[in-house]
């Protein structure tokens, strides 16, 4: 090319479709990058969040609560309480939580498990 | 076309416009057949360069010229590279006419307000998705691909401004009268 | 330019997160949850801070069975004798107001058969099964304990009957639901949820939609319906499936039927809406009991004597009964194979 690269003054339409699909790009960003595939198990001890573990990793998570140790499993992209020192085992029975959304609790040991994600279909549960 | 019974030579009228389109497509199908060897980052990733002889015919002359010299390529450069009909050339294709398509109802955008810039981004973005869609409806039909596109997305725009930017720089030095020798 | 800049930096904002802060905690025995909306972080930590102590003294004042606590030395004095005690204003009011409710339910909401309550091993952290020792219930039974032999006078009480136990678990945390209302709306919070233990009560909205609660399937991990709570009202739930033990195949839940001095056998659970009022979060949690109690045949009235419109019972074969009303609320995630209206 013989002539040197001078910029042309940008033109106000050009900026306003620049604009645009800097916005574009950067919703499409938020909208698509919340890792879908692999869901993920919060798991909390009293008031504060313990840990936060991804599904499509096998581990065992041993937990010291109030009352003692409560294990939890993570298989296969599930999640439970595979032993917990509570008398009822009611977290126990609740079994293998596999759907984004899902919750289950040890109250006497204070750990509740959760796994994230999806959209609720509602604020808070009663029961 | 002439035809005479004792000259069987068949002689094809042709124009200066039409030498240059040659050339231009010509052109095109270089660049073309360079970005398809040259490594890419991202697979799927590359800078389009060929947008940029579309959009300089498209300004030079009309849309259906701009229309032809890029499926000209499409098609040349597909024979040349021995894909004609692969996925490869679907994609290439899909591209093409998804930013034909926008080129047809952007060229009418005023001139003092928009220049090639735009028209060379909202035709990325279009070839962009119109792969996309190739690639999400026949390809790889999996939720994964989502993931990708706002990086393809980012892409494009950036080599949408870059290659718009280039247009108007070659629109400049080769003004609208021109001179046969010449681009 | 600049404005271009601006109006870019506005749309990013408007792609932002919702301003929910959300709390949970151990009190009252159970997982409260706080959700506070449109408020900023601090704001909202410092009067869910607040609550939440709020909700501690309440169930150490009230504890039923701790020996320091208010209620409990008060037990005490009124199994030694009938002589009037001083209590808080607090306490008074809420025996009174827990007096009126008794009344009503025709003696089912009883929260004065303490004894009985501890005799099925129920005051306790945990549940173990019992030996069951129907003699000794039924003397429990016919020592009648009710809450018409509590004269308050002022801030003094008596018991004409010393077998009167009190036992608020099945009011503590109803009250505690108002008391939140209250202090959230004199902090000048104007969206929140409060959760006690599965008791819920809703101030505004979340957002431009209003609050919505699920409700817990009685036999099945997850839940079975959703409704929306409109500001000031209440929701509450007794069921069979959170506080119970099995044995010999049999489940035993802590609802306890004062008139026969064992658990009720023939519901699982028992949903009321409450409308708006004072007492929304009270009513959240006791009138459930009463209709819970019921024979199947009584329980329409006994929600009627509650004054409770909207109501949901499962009874013990799964069935689904609910009020007409109630229906027209309600969204099933899982419709359940038998739905009779009332």
């Amino acid at each position: 090319m013989a002539s040197a690269f001078r910029w042309s003054k940008p033109l106000l339409g050009d900026v306003l479709v620049i604009l645009v699909g800097l916005i574009f790009v950067t919703c499409l960003f938020k909208a698509l990058w919340h890792n879908e595939h692999a869901a993920k198990l919060q798991i909390r001890l009293g008031d504060k969040i313990y840990a936060t573990y991804s599904l499509d990793q096998n581990r065992n998570i041993d937990i010291q609560g109030p009352i003692g140790i409560t294990r939890i499993v993570i298989a296969n992209g599930k999640a439970r309480f595979a032993s917990s020192p509570c008398p009822n085992q009611y977290c126990v029975h609740q079994g293998w939580l596999s759907h984004k959304g899902q919750a289950a609790i040890c109250l006497p040991n204070q750990v509740s498990l959760e796994l994230l994600g999806g959209e609720k279909p509602f604020d808070s549960l009663n029961y | 076309m002439t035809q005479s019974s004792k000259n069987k030579s068949i002689e094809i009228q042709t124009t200066s416009d039409d030498h240059r389109i040659a050339k231009l497509a010509a052109f095109a199908i270089g660049l073309h057949l360079i970005e398809a060897v040259l490594p890419s980052p991202l697979p799927g990733v590359k800078p389009g360069l060929t947008n940029i002889v579309t959009l300089f015919v498209l300004y030079r002359f009309d849309f259906a010229t701009a229309a032809w010299v890029s499926l000209l390529r499409v098609f040349a450069s597909s024979l040349l590279l021995g894909n004609f009909l692969s996925p490869t050339f679907a994609l290439s294709l899909s591209g093409a006419l998804l930013s034909l398509a926008v080129l047809f109802f952007a060229q009418y955008l005023p001139r003092r307000y928009f220049s090639a810039v735009t028209l060379s981004v909202l035709a990325a973005f279009a070839h962009m998705a119109g792969q996309l869609l190739v690639v999400r409806v026949w390809l790889i039909p999996q939720s994964g691909v989502a993931y990708l596109i706002p990086i393809f997305m980012a892409a494009a725009l950036v080599f949408g401004v870059a290659n718009g930017l280039l247009t108007n720089y070659l629109l400049r030095i080769n003004p609208a009268k021109l001179d046969e020798d010449k681009g | 330019m600049r404005f271009l800049v601006l109006l870019f930096a506005l749309i990013l904002s408007a792609c932002g997160k919702e301003p929910l802060v959300q709390t949970k905690s151990y009190v009252f025995g159970t997982l409260v949850d706080i959700s506070i909306y449109g408020e900023t972080e601090d704001k909202a930590h410092e009067v869910t801070t607040h609550i939440l102590q709020d909700f501690q003294r309440l169930h150490h004042q009230y504890h039923a069975w701790q020996s320091d606590s208010e209620l409990s030395k008060l037990n005490q004095t009124f199994a030694n004798g009938k002589r009037p005690v001083e209590i808080s204003p607090e306490l008074a009011q809420m025996l009174m107001q827990a007096q009126v409710l008794s009344k009503k339910s025709q003696g089912l909401f009883n929260p004065a058969i303490g004894s009985l309550i501890g005799a099925w091993g129920f005051q306790r952290d945990e549940f173990t099964p019992i030996e069951i020792n129907d003699l000794a219930i039924q003397k429990l039974v016919q020592s009648n304990p009710q809450m018409s032999d509590i004269v308050i006078k002022g801030n003094t009480a008596f018991s004409k009957n010393p077998a009167v136990k009190l036992d608020l678990g099945g009011y503590a945390k109803g009250y505690a639901l108002d008391l939140a209302l209250v202090e959230l709306q004199k902090k000048g919070v104007k969206n929140a949820l409060v959760n006690i233990g599965g008791n819920i009560i809703a101030l505004g909205q979340h957002g431009d939609k209003p609050w919505r609660v699920g409700i817990q399937h009685p036999r099945q991990p997850k839940p079975m319906a959703t409704l929306d709570l409109p500001s000031g009202w209440a929701i509450g739930t007794s069921g069979d499936y959170q506080r119970y033990f099995e044995k010999d195949g049999k489940r035993y839940c802590h609802i306890i039927d004062p008139r026969s001095g064992y658990p009720a056998q023939s519901t699982q659970a028992v949903t009321v809406l409450i409308p708006a009022s004072p007492q929304a979060g009270v009513l959240s949690d006791v009138a459930s009991k009463p209709i819970f109690l019921s024979a199947p045949d009584q329980r329409a009235n006994a929600a009627k004597a509650m004054g409770v419109e909207h109501y949901l019972v499962v009874d013990a074969e799964g069935k689904v009964m609910l009020s007409a009303s109630m229906n027209q609320r309600v969204h099933w995630l899982a419709k359940p194979a038998t739905i009779v209206m009332q």
